[in-house]
């Protein structure tokens, strides 16, 4: 009999992450890819990476949970057990490593959010909204300006004794305030930096706006990588600033635990790299709504469907079927 | 005097249809006048409105004239009133004031023919008044108008009544319950706010609009929040919310973008109540967004207030 193990999946819009983990949240295997606009691509490149760093005679996959913006079609296609938020996922991951946590940032590639804990349970929250200004698509929007590779703009900001001001209220007036003050001749460095305090005054005036940031704070997501941010985090909340080594694992962490606790169990085999998966749009025309509706075949056959309104848009399985035949 | 006995008057199912639906209704039936009213928001309509509309209009506006749109060659007279105050610190949002002219404008080239009626009790004319006097230009009598303002004035007090003490019971269920701090136009609307409002019931959360609420004692809750707050239905919201702060788990404040008058009351409201600690969340429409934002926000909103209520994490 093998030992039980979960498999836990996070797609965001930039990056995809997955974790192995057994009974007692070690992990297992993990990976961390681009989702370069294809999560189903991702999800199988990030599947076929895990598959090859555990021991297979060890351990069985006996739930999966999946979370991030497209949790629900890596859901249908890895056949998921748990299909949850990211906001939960990551306060469920963070206070599993770290129970005394009062606060989380989160940063990611266009989603930032803040969430509050008591005793380790997450008690309010707050995400961005309508603009995705002072998230990772700002800062690697920017970088690719400055011509400096986003990896390398926390350790460039560290080099600046006088951050220059930038305007980040909205990121077009920010780049537009970055090339003037290019022009003008602010040096790369201060302008990083510059960049690195306007994410930080642009979260704290609008998603931590009126919330009171106790610590211990953990700051996560793919922007905590970046040193600049962290310090520049330090110096506007006056308190130290935990990344976790695991930090960009959180929300696949998150799920996986999910899944463990979860009642259902399903058998995860790592096949679904043969498999041929497409989503296809349908557009309903039973009514003025016009909805936009998803459909997700494996090789051919649906397997599930979302976007309608009400149920004249339902596409069941057996109707495919019939439409099929 | 000679009575428009064919006239068909048609109502827009937007903006303040939603608050006074029983009184216009009431009030044109009494009189013997048929009427139309648009059907629910949907994409259609809500597309054609955003595309009449200019950017700066917020979004209940926009989907006000995707109404006002749908009505066109379906009645002889559209009826868009002007509403402007109730009183002293007791005003309605500019939108309101400038309704007639704004969809007269938009709408010039198609030749609309305007019902309307003027309510403005600082300027002298309450809402008896104004409505008395559009029947008297319909050619009724001062009498007939006012038996219909008078019938119609009753309904709509029977049915206000009945929506207050409907959200009582409510506030005194089990499970779940999340206060919707919403202008009933936002909330009521069948394409924007009844997404929300289905996911909520899905989800086993028992959705209470805060408008409906005695209103003459959630002016006067409101009066010790802020002394100095003029938006007539924002004071009712916030009184109402205020009201029901240990009868709920989490308040969502949804608003549409851009409301000037939200934007500064929601505000406000997120300072107060805060030492409550009943989590809160802000929820913007606009004309861009899908649902999928959407659900992520309430799913992990309702996911913080259920475990708050159990003290455990949650479980899958």
């Amino acid at each position: 009999m093998r030992e039980e193990a979960y498999l836990g999946v996070d797609v965001g819009s930039i990056s995809t992450k997955g974790v192995v983990i057994d009974g007692d949240n070690h992990i297992l295997a993990s990976a961390y890819i681009w989702t370069e606009g294809d999560p189903i691509g991702a999800v199988k490149r990030l599947i076929a990476d895990l598959d090859g760093q555990f021991d297979h005679d060890r351990w069985a996959i006996r739930a999966t949970g999946t979370t991030g913006s497209a949790r629900k079609l890596v859901g249908a296609v890895l056949g998921a057990t748990v299909v949850k938020n990211e906001i939960t996922a990551h306060a469920v991951g963070t206070t599993t490593f770290h129970p005394d946590v009062r606060t989380i940032l989160e940063i990611g590639g266009q989603d930032s959010k803040i969430i509050l804990l008591e005793n380790g349970i997450a008690i309010d929250y707050a995400m961005n909204t309508l603009c995705a200004a002072g998230t990772g698509a700002f800062l690697s929007s920017q970088s690719r300006r400055l011509g400096i590779p986003v990896e390398d703009m926390g350790a460039v900001a560290l080099k600046s004794a006088h951050p220059t001001h930038i305007a980040a209220r909205c990121t077009v007036f920010a780049e537009s305030d970055l090339v003037h003050k290019i022009q003008v001749g602010h040096t790369k460095e201060d302008i990083v930096a510059g960049l690195c305090q306007a994410v930080v005054g642009n979260y704290l005036n609008n998603v931590g706006k009126g919330k009171r940031i106790r610590e211990p704070i953990v700051f996560q997501g793919g922007v905590s990588k970046n040193i600049g941010v962290v310090k520049a985090f330090e110096k506007a909340l006056g308190e130290p600033v935990i990344v976790d080594d695991n930090g960009h694992l959180m929300g696949a962490i998150g799920a996986a635990i999910l899944a463990r606790g979860g009642e259902a169990r399903a058998d995860f085999n790592f096949d679904i790299e043969d498999i041929a998966f497409v989503t296809r749009e349908v557009v309903c025309g039973r009514c003025p709504n016009r909805c936009e509706i998803i459909c997700v075949y494996r090789d051919g056959q649906l397997i599930d469907s979302w976007g309608n309104r009400c149920e004249n848009g339902e596409i069941t399985v057996r109707q495919a079927q019939k439409h099929h035949a | 005097m000679a009575r428009p006995q064919t006239l068909t008057v048609g109502m827009p199912r937007a903006l303040l249809y939603h608050r006074y639906a029983v009184l216009w209704q009431t009030y044109f039936d009494a009189l013997g006048i048929a009427t139309v009213v648009s059907e629910e928001t949907n994409r259609e309509i809500a597309e054609g409105g955003i595309a009449a509309a200019t950017d700066e209009m917020c979004l209940s506006l926009k989907v006000y004239l995707g109404h006002v749109a749908a009505l066109i060659g379906k009645c002889d007279r559209i009826f868009i009133p002007r509403i402007v105050d109730f009183g002293i610190r007791r005003v309605m949002c500019t939108t309101f004031e400038g309704l007639p002219d704004i969809a007269a404008n938009i709408f010039r080239d198609r030749h609309i023919d305007i019902l309307s009626c003027n309510i403005s009790v600082q300027g002298g004319i309450d809402e008896k008044a104004g409505m008395v006097q559009m029947g008297r230009e319909l050619g009724y009598s001062k009498k007939e108008a006012k038996r219909a303002y008078k019938r119609a004035l009753v309904a709509q007090r029977a049915a206000d009544e009945a929506a207050a003490a409907a959200a009582e019971h409510l506030y005194q269920s089990r499970g779940l319950k999340i206060a919707v701090g919403a202008h009933a136009y936002v909330m009521d609307d069948d394409y924007y706010g009844r997404p929300v409002l289905d996911y909520l019931s899905e989800m086993g959360v028992t959705a209470i609009p805060a408008y409906a609420v005695d209103r003459r004692e959630a002016r006067k809750v409101t009066k010790r929040l802020s002394p100095t707050m003029k938006w007539e239905v924002s004071r009712e919201i916030a009184g109402s919310l205020a009201m029901h702060l240990d009868d709920v788990d989490g308040i969502i404040l949804m608003s549409v973008y851009p409301c000037a008058l939200d934007s500064m009351v929601n505000d406000m409201l997120v300072r107060k109540f805060r030492d409550s600690g009943v989590p809160m969340m802000h929820l913007t429409m606009d004309a861009q967004s899908g649902t999928a934002g959407l659900e992520t926000r309430l799913e992990s909103f309702i996911d913080i207030l259920s475990m708050r209520r159990t003290g455990k994490a949650v479980k899958a």
